[in-house]
């Protein structure tokens, strides 16, 4: 019974982990249509800035923080203008833009290990907490993980439900032609998710430099799952990518109960899988 | 018989013995291949490897090379164990750089290169791959470094040794980590021993909290812990943070994995592994210790050491095999100089001999975490002693 209640407290941590990645990639890829696949190097760019502006510079870590996830947001919004936009211009068809997408990803994550090493960056002085309930052990960055899933993910459903960007998002995300022709600005539109996007990576980023320190593999772990969480919970819905990580998290941690821990890497395709056969669009019908 | 029949008999003596006597073409310099990890996620393996093997060919070249002629190391990337920059690097060492006489490293691409090895007679000695899977692959195919048995069995009999009886194990999910789970497995087996628990974790993954959760629900007496670096110090800090206290012991840990882990963590985790430290005894140790130590500012560790010791190897059989002429500069004739006499000069000190799998016997030691350094706790005898 322990271990069950240990199994299922990972899962609801590392399921918010995936869950916030994947609100952040979702929310590009159900705006744009963009399969923007260079939000895994992002991440770990972002997670090397801060590990470089606190462990190097001596910056204290909020400070570092706030100044990875700008840098995310800008590199996000540097990735569209310079790679996507000129492609979708030019009238490239989507396979041309996934390829384009893969080509970034594999050239940021070149270009970290050339400029910072491919050593695990880690920052000793950060420590967190460890709790024990019964029988279950947590430590502080898991209830940091859930805490910030649930505060990003509430946020961004008030702002996509209540401001005037949200309202232009939502319509970008439901019908890029119809919200053309009633005026609203499609590529600011555009420039405004890749920015959050990619800040949302930035928090993830945070969570695993922490946690495990950053590395520049890091990126195609978080891209992974979180693209697996947008497709199981709905392209274009930022809940439905919510649930879909928590789902994720879930099951694979409480789904290892039983089974030998070296099946945990397929279950992710195995859930897949049997979300697409059975609900095609996702869990919660996106587009 | 007359005098001009043996006139006759004896200069077509003369001419056959000649023949037989004549050396065949000398390379200009010898170059000798080396495929390592110089890119991607472990490049470390191969700045240390490759600084290992070019003292070795500089030390050799300084004293005269091979009656004269030098030895060049011509060096490959395989990218941190990409099996086709792998097989890529060894086909441009044989057709275009046309050497008989190969450094590999890591299983994947050490396993990958054998079939080449085989089918080209190419000499191929791997100072950093552990995996059984090299075993039997290419009879030109020879290990200076303990391999997977060795090592899970030294591990397993260290936790054996202090009285436990319940292991628990954790490995990536690789060809590497499958056959140090297999052979752990035997060993414990053989000495009566519980396997209680067996994890294993995507490679490169950094989440295993739900591998962690496992071992601790085992209750083991021990964990084994075989990941490489920084996976090794992953396991030790998840261990930790998750409440286990048992005593951990893995086959690899570097500077990397003391940081990943906290020094607090780290402290009493043992290591067994192939181990080089420079001691007055053995001035061929002492040689390549200080001459690293001049040349790149820091210690060598023991991969540096078995490429040093690699080098030195195939330099005494081509020595061995000139000395006896023919076409002496071929992987067929390395490997048959290397059967008439397996014993060889070791880094370590003393002699290492190649038992019949192709592997070099080798003590391996047990050394202990404390405060971040590796300290040496004890040997354990070679496994055929």
């Amino acid at each position: 019974m322990d271990l069950i209640l240990q199994l299922l407290a990972n899962g609801v941590s590392n399921g918010s982990q995936y869950a916030l990645l994947g609100i952040g990639f979702g929310l590009i890829f159900g705006t744009t249509g963009i399969v923007h696949f260079a939000y895994g190097p992002v991440l770990a760019a972002s997670a090397y800035v801060m590990w470089w502006l606190a462990a190097s510079l001596g910056l204290p870590f909020p400070v570092a923080l706030v100044l990875g996830v700008a840098f995310a947001g800008i590199a996000g919004v540097v990735a569209y203008l310079v790679l996507y936009e000129p492609l979708l211009a030019r009238g490239s068809p989507s396979f041309v833009v996934l390829v384009a997408s893969l080509g970034l990803f594999i050239l940021v994550s070149n270009m970290m290990a050339v400029l910072f090493g491919t050593d695990a960056k880690t920052l000793s002085d950060i420590s967190y907490g460890i709790y024990v309930l019964g029988d279950v052990v947590i430590t502080g960055v898991q209830l940091v993980q859930i805490a910030v899933f649930v505060i990003i993910a509430v946020g961004l459903a008030i702002f996509l439900r209540t401001s005037a960007w949200g309202n232009a998002i939502r319509a970008v995300t439901d019908n890029v032609a119809m919200a053309r022709i009633i005026g609203i600005d499609t590529r600011k539109v555009a420039i405004v998710v890749f920015a959050l996007g990619s800040m949302i990576s930035a928090i993830g980023a945070a969570n695993i430099l922490v946690r495990d320190g950053a590395s520049t593999h890091i990126g195609f772990f978080a891209v992974f799952y979180a693209f697996i969480s947008v497709v199981v919970g709905g392209v274009g819905s930022v809940w439905g990518a919510a649930i879909g990580g928590l789902l994720l998290g879930l099951v694979e941690s409480a789904g290892m109960w039983k089974l030998p821990t070296e099946w945990q890497s397929t279950i992710a395709f195995m859930v897949l899988f049997v979300v697409m056969l059975w609900r095609p669009t996702g869990l919660l019908r996106g587009n | 018989m007359d005098r001009r029949t043996f006139l006759r008999a004896a200069s077509s003596l003369v001419v056959v013995g000649l023949a037989g006597a004549a050396p065949a073409q000398e390379p200009d310099v010898y170059r000798i291949g080396a495929i390592l990890s110089m890119s991607g996620a472990t490049p470390h393996y191969g700045t240390v490897m490759s600084r290992g093997a070019l003292v070795a060919v500089d030390e050799i070249n300084a004293a005269g090379g091979i009656d004269g002629r030098k030895l060049e190391l011509v060096i490959e990337d395989h990218k941190s164990g990409s099996t086709q920059a792998a097989v890529a690097g060894m086909n441009r060492l044989i057709n275009v750089v046309k050497t008989p006489a190969v450094l590999s490293s890591f299983s994947g691409p050490t396993v990958a290169i054998a079939p080449i090895s085989k089918e080209k007679q190419v000499f191929v000695l791997n100072g950093g791959g552990v995996s059984l899977k090299m075993i039997g692959v290419s009879p030109y195919m020879f290990h200076n470094r303990s391999l997977a048995t060795d090592l899970a069995a030294a591990a397993v009999r260290r936790a054996k040794d202090r009285g436990f009886k319940r292991i628990a194990q954790i490995a990536g999910r690789s060809e590497f980590g499958d056959s140090v789970i297999a052979a752990s497995q035997e060993v414990a087996k053989k000495l009566g021993m519980e396997v209680v628990a067996t994890e294993q974790f995507a490679a490169d993954a950094t989440n295993i909290d739900t591998q962690v959760a496992k071992l601790r629900a085992a209750k083991p007496d021990v964990v084994l812990n075989w990941p490489t670096t920084p996976q090794a110090g992953l396991v030790v800090k998840r261990v930790r943070e998750i409440g286990m206290e048992q005593p951990i012991i893995s086959m690899e840990w570097t500077n990397e994995d003391t940081k990943l882990a906290g020094v607090a963590s780290s402290n009493g985790v043992e290591v067994a592994t192939d181990y080089f430290a420079p001691a007055a005894d053995n001035p061929m140790g002492q040689r390549f210790y200080d001459e690293y130590k001049k040349r790149y500012g820091e210690e060598p560790d023991f991969y540096a050491a078995n490429y040093y010791e690699a080098v030195q190897v195939i330099a005494t059989l081509i020595r061995r095999t000139k000395a006896k002429g023919g076409d002496f500069w071929t992987g067929a004739r390395l490997t048959e100089a290397l059967w008439e006499d397996p014993a060889f000069d070791s880094v370590y000190g003393g002699k290492m001999t190649f038992q019949k799998n192709g592997v070099a016997l080798k003590r391996v030691a047990i050394l202990k975490v404390d405060e971040g350094a590796l300290k040496l706790e004890r040997f354990l005898p070679a496994q055929a002693d």
